[in-house]
């Protein structure tokens, strides 16, 4: 065999094996762009899916509207936008957007630009009676005294919210706060001693549940949730802003 | 060796990963409001991420556990590790006292502050496995062993376990 063949022979070889390299480099990239695709396509699918599947926008919309006998509600129905907050008056995030919001959505009420109902639920009882003690003597006073009057305890109650893991105010001082926001102290005594608002708590509770709202606050702005903000700071300035 | 560490390593950090994600799947509603208990994210950019989560860690965990483009599922994986680590630290620093939501649940938790050391360390342990696993590319019982058979093994089959040891050039 002349050496020239032999060299023919070799170059022949290393062109097979680059070949045979090359498609398979390419059967690689290939089968690596392939899975990617499928696992972009999986995760895509399955955001879809879970976005579907997130039930905030449904709740919202099949809130009951503003002026519902579970709340209290301030502002005139004619007003263009229409907020529902559902609350724990020991939940320390809605403490923050009372603080953050109740004051100016106040004003903004009496001026016409929004109508706001509160609805207070128990969602914290495994921190202890308060939760459910304070939405019951605001129940008390709301048949009692009436809506401003409830409107007034109610922004006393987050005023004096305690903290989480207490202590916390007693009976007696609730319903001396009731006395302060305008109500008859000795009428809400008498109505809490007849067990008067348990049945509206637990009735608000049902309602909620149904409903399926999961957490406090859930704010609902005309219909859809509102969750708008890094912080409830933020959510209660940007809620403002939105109903201006 | 090294492959049989690797391939421990992605079975734990994927089955982690697979067991925080079935955990927090039924339940979407649930995984935004842990996110948003972090207040880290602006506006409502919780809902989307709180939404792609679960996903993204079930399909990372998945990868890492059959082996499926190991390197890149690990670095994936490294990556959402480092933003857990840094999500705890912050809220530990800020004062926030939340449950860290990475097995579903999240919100409030009272006794959160003697929690969050324990769950960066073990957050900071998987991210030592991930960061591993970018570096040790072979590992044993890999699916990738089969669609991208180790270059000195080219012209023998491509096999789910091939032993380094004795497949030679």
């Amino acid at each position: 065999m002349s050496k020239e063949s032999q060299r023919q022979r070799a170059e022949k070889a290393a062109a097979a094996l680059r070949e045979r390299e090359r498609r398979e480099r390419r059967r690689q990239i290939l089968t690596v762009a392939g899975v990617l695709a499928a696992i972009v396509l999986i995760v895509g699918g399955g955001f879809l899916i879970n976005s579907m599947r997130d039930t905030s926008e449904d709740v919202a919309a099949a809130a009951p509207p503003t002026g519902s006998q579970y709340g209290v509600t301030i502002g005139s129905s004619s007003a263009p936008h229409k907020v529902v907050v559902y609350e724990d008056f020991l939940c320390p995030i809605c403490g923050g957007l009372e603080k953050g919001s109740g004051s100016e959505l106040a004003a903004l009420a009496d001026e016409g630009k929004v109508q706001v109902e509160y609805r207070p639920i128990v969602v914290l009882s495994r921190m202890g009676p308060y939760s459910a003690e304070s939405a019951q003597v605001f129940a008390v006073v709301l048949d009692k005294a009436g809506p401003e009057v409830a409107k007034e305890f109610h922004d006393l109650l987050f005023a004096n919210q305690p903290s989480e893991g207490g202590p916390f105010p007693s009976m007696e001082d609730l319903v001396e706060l009731a006395g302060e926001a305008g109500a008859d102290g000795a009428a809400v005594q008498a109505a809490i001693d007849n067990g008067e608002g348990e049945d509206w708590v637990a009735d608000a509770n049902a309602a909620a549940d149904d409903l399926g709202v999961e957490s406090t606050p859930t704010v609902i702005l005309d219909g859809a949730p509102f969750s708008e903000g890094r912080t409830i700071d933020d959510l209660a300035a940007n809620l403002l802003e939105a109903v201006q | 060796m090294k492959e049989w560490l690797g391939t421990a390593a992605r079975l734990v950090t994927g089955g982690v990963w697979i067991w925080a994600a079935l955990l927090k799947l039924p339940d979407p509603d649930q995984s935004v409001l842990a996110i948003r208990a972090y207040e880290l994210l602006p506006g409502d950019s919780a809902t989307p991420v709180g939404h792609l989560l679960p996903i993204l860690e079930l399909v990372v965990g998945l990868c890492l556990v059959v082996g499926l483009l190991t390197r890149g599922s690990a670095v994936i994986s490294g990556l959402l590790f480092i933003a857990f680590i840094v999500g705890i630290a912050s809220v530990w620093a800020r004062g926030i006292t939340i449950d860290c939501g990475c097995f579903g649940g999240g919100g409030y938790d009272p006794d959160a502050t003697s929690k969050y050391p324990w769950e960066i360390a073990r957050d900071a342990a998987l991210l030592l496995a991930s960061a591993f696993l970018v570096v040790q590319r072979r590992t044993r019982l890999a699916l990738d062993n089969l669609l991208f058979p180790p270059r000195d093994r080219s012209d023998g089959a491509p096999s789910l376990d091939p032993d380094p040891q004795h497949s030679g050039a």
